[in-house]
């Protein structure tokens, strides 16, 4: 990926939370500028939150700023699961992606 | 039912007579149109077991009740011919304002029979058939034969045409129109077959009404709102090619003919990177609100070359060759699009060609000629030459992986990546098991977009038993002849909250028809076996639904759950264990009509 903006990888890690490098497919890379971004979170609903933090122009494309959740055309894949519930929890390990929801074309 | 006219126009084009054919309402009720009215035309006007190079092999132009009414995304014209690539039914869908002006010509399709004396244009003209000279127009690609033709008859005409590949009869040949192509199963071969360059339709009608244009009116404004929404925004934003990195890091990427499903250089060929670095523009087709149509331009110091492309056309001429620059991929896609030839075809068969020279098995023609997984200047040259049959490696590879593979012979069958001819698109289906039973059954051959799968793979509640995934297979294959029959493009599929729901509604507006979901579906269920009542007809067999030898080893998909998977699939579509279709079924489909079909085909 080659990019304009977020030129540093943030982390809005605390000490009870993991660091979680984020995959980034399609638009969010292209907004982004990079294809991974580190943010914290012990659920998908706070990784989601991070990731606005991280990279506020997610905000409206991507992730809603009403709810701070995926909007419809997203979503994550962990551990090569699909899933878009915010409730998901996240191990250390975990390799979490975000993707169009529409796969496929 | 409104919204149509009741009758096609049939064209003999060894004569140049023309004559009307209705269509009772009943079967405009049954199938409704485009995919549906023309795979029944197919079956209607085709004799059994009718090779595709045959003057009797109908060629059908099919619209649909939805195309002309304001709802987005509807003008798609649906062709069905018998396909040089598979023998069997061969179907495509393009996006066209040919389907807006064939609606206005009073016919709601178009049926092509026969082989004309001389090149020649086909000229609808309203109701008005005429055979025009085309010898001019030879050799020319499709862009240029549309401006010609349009500058001879009329501004106001629309072209479908097809280039040098459709000329010379490679069996994947395209059919071209508005820069658009219907190229999967090669419907550009059998134009070139009964030598007709190009058709021309000027239609100056009306529309057909509409049962109820105000419900319709409004039921457009809601899907053309909703048609901007995140649903469709990967369509917008990147386009189709966003699926490359993605599918890439999923392990589904076919790379190097299959031998891989991850490609080391996915990032260099990445949707992501395309429009950071390639973006041209970007357009819609016709009466489309998505505009998913994006256009990237070459920035190599070369002459400089434009072309849309689609993330089908990227990993066939990019990951499936092993070629890890953009700007040839670009190159490559735009001789496809010149030539006028499917490109996943052309990419799959000169795949199975590196593959035989990474084996040491020889090709015909100068060992400096072959292609080479990588090698970029390789697949251009290749591409040329199949696009002219130049040349005993060209004229080879015009044939498609399976028949050049018969040619060839020493094991390189092994790694022909088809399905009943038609080579695979860009799911490596390893890893997506609903994926390969779709690619095994559907009538095309291996198609991702006529049960679009995948979704089912890549679902959050992705099913595991192989009844689950045969009955959510079916159902998404339901889904898509609907779509196709409507006709609706595949990209609004989630824009809808309970689709068959949502549809019943706008064919009730639109038709008048008294439908539900439940008739709906059983709609879209009866067209998947009207195509498959085709291919039982031209001699389809148990054998023909089944996956390529690479695919069923054992780092693949295990041959017993293949065909675990296949009789499930079978059984959720109540026929027999052979694949065959009990007389019984048709009847409760309403096909009872084409019962001697099945007699045919057992």
């Amino acid at each position: 990926m080659t990019g304009h903006e977020d030129q540093s990888d943030v982390s809005t890690m605390t000490r009870e939370t993991t660091c979680h490098r984020v995959e980034l497919y399609g638009l969010p890379a292209v907004i982004a500028g990079r294809r991974t971004l580190e943010v914290a979170g012990t659920t998908l609903a706070e990784l989601a939150s991070a990731l606005v933090v991280a990279c506020p122009r997610l905000a409206g494309p991507v992730i809603d700023p009403a709810t701070g959740w995926l909007n419809r055309g997203y979503v994550f894949v962990v551990d090569g699961r699909f899933t878009r519930d915010p409730a998901t929890a996240l191990e250390a390990a975990s390799e979490i992606l975000l993707v169009a929801a529409q796969a496929g074309g | 039912m409104q919204a149509i006219h009741g009758r096609a126009l049939v064209v003999d084009c060894s004569t140049g007579t023309a004559e009307p054919f209705p269509i009772l309402p009943a079967v405009s009720a049954a199938v409704l149109g485009g995919a549906g009215l023309a795979s029944w035309l197919l079956l209607r006007f085709a004799p059994p077991r009718v090779d595709a190079w045959a003057p009797e092999n109908p060629f059908v132009l099919a619209a649909g009740p939805f195309i002309g009414t304001g709802l987005t995304t509807s003008s798609k014209l649906a062709i069905a011919t018998t396909s040089p690539q598979t023998g069997f039914i061969g179907d495509s869908l393009t996006s066209s304002y040919l389907a807006l002006v064939l609606r206005r010509t009073g016919f709601d399709a178009l049926v092509v029979v026969g082989r004309a004396p001389r090149w020649s244009v086909l000229f609808v003209d309203d109701d008005q058939v005429r055979l025009l000279p085309a010898e001019h127009l030879l050799g020319r690609d499709p862009e240029e034969t549309t401006a010609t033709l349009r500058s001879e008859l009329g501004r106001d005409i629309r072209v479908a045409a097809i280039g040098r590949a459709g000329e010379r009869l490679v069996r994947y040949a395209a059919v071209v129109n508005d820069g658009r192509l219907a190229g999967r199963t090669g419907p550009g071969a059998v134009l070139g077959a009964k030598r007709i360059k190009a058709i021309a339709v000027r239609g100056t009608g009306r529309f057909p009404a509409v049962a109820d244009p105000d419900g319709v009116h409004r039921a457009a404004r809601q899907l053309a709102t909703r048609s901007l929404g995140p649903e469709t925004a990967k369509y917008r934003e990147l386009g189709t090619v966003a699926n490359l990195a993605f599918f890439s890091r999923l392990g589904v990427l076919p790379t190097r003919n299959f031998q891989a499903g991850s490609f080391p250089a996915a990032e260099a060929l990445s949707g992501e990177r395309l429009v950071t670095q390639h973006r041209a523009d970007r357009q819609a087709c016709a009466a489309c609100t998505v505009g998913c149509e994006h256009h990237f331009r070459t920035s190599d110091g070369g002459p400089a070359t434009t072309v849309r492309l689609e993330y089908e056309t990227l990993f066939a001429l990019g990951s499936l060759c092993g070629i890890e620059d953009p700007n040839v991929v670009l190159r490559a896609a735009a001789l496809c699009d010149r030539y006028g030839m499917d490109a996943i075809s052309a990419g799959g068969t000169i795949a199975w060609a590196m593959e035989c020279v990474e084996r040491g098995v020889p090709l015909p023609g100068s060992p400096d000629e072959w292609p080479r997984f990588g090698d970029g200047a390789s697949l251009l040259r290749t591409l040329e030459a199949i696009g002219e049959r130049r040349g005993p490696l060209g004229d080879l590879l015009a044939e498609g992986s399976r028949r050049a593979a018969a040619i060839i012979g020493q094991g390189s069958e092994a790694w022909a990546m088809h399905v009943k001819g038609l080579e695979l698109p860009g799911y490596h289906p390893k890893r997506l098991r609903a994926m390969a039973l779709g690619f095994a059954v559907t009538p095309r051959g291996a198609c991702h977009n006529r049960t679009s799968a995948y979704e089912i793979d890549f679902s959050e509640d992705a099913p595991a038993s192989a009844e689950r995934i045969a009955q959510a297979t079916a159902r998404s294959e339901d889904r898509s002849a609907l779509l196709d029959a409507l006709p609706l493009c595949k990209f609004l599929r989630h824009c809808f909250d309970d689709f068959f729901v949502e549809a019943a509604s706008l064919v009730r507006l639109v038709t008048g028809l008294s439908c539900d979901a439940d008739e709906l579906q059983r709609t879209g269920e009866r067209i998947v076996t009207l195509k498959k009542l085709f291919n039982l007809r031209q001699g389809w067999t148990r054998s023909d639904d089944t996956l390529p030898p690479r695919l069923l080893s054992p780092n693949g998909i295990d041959p017993a759950e293949l065909d675990r998977l296949i009789r499930a699939y079978y059984r959720v579509r109540g026929w027999a264990a052979d694949g065959s279709i009990p007389p019984e079924r048709l009847r409760d489909l309403g096909l009872e009509s084409l019962l001697d079909s099945v007699s045919i085909g057992s």
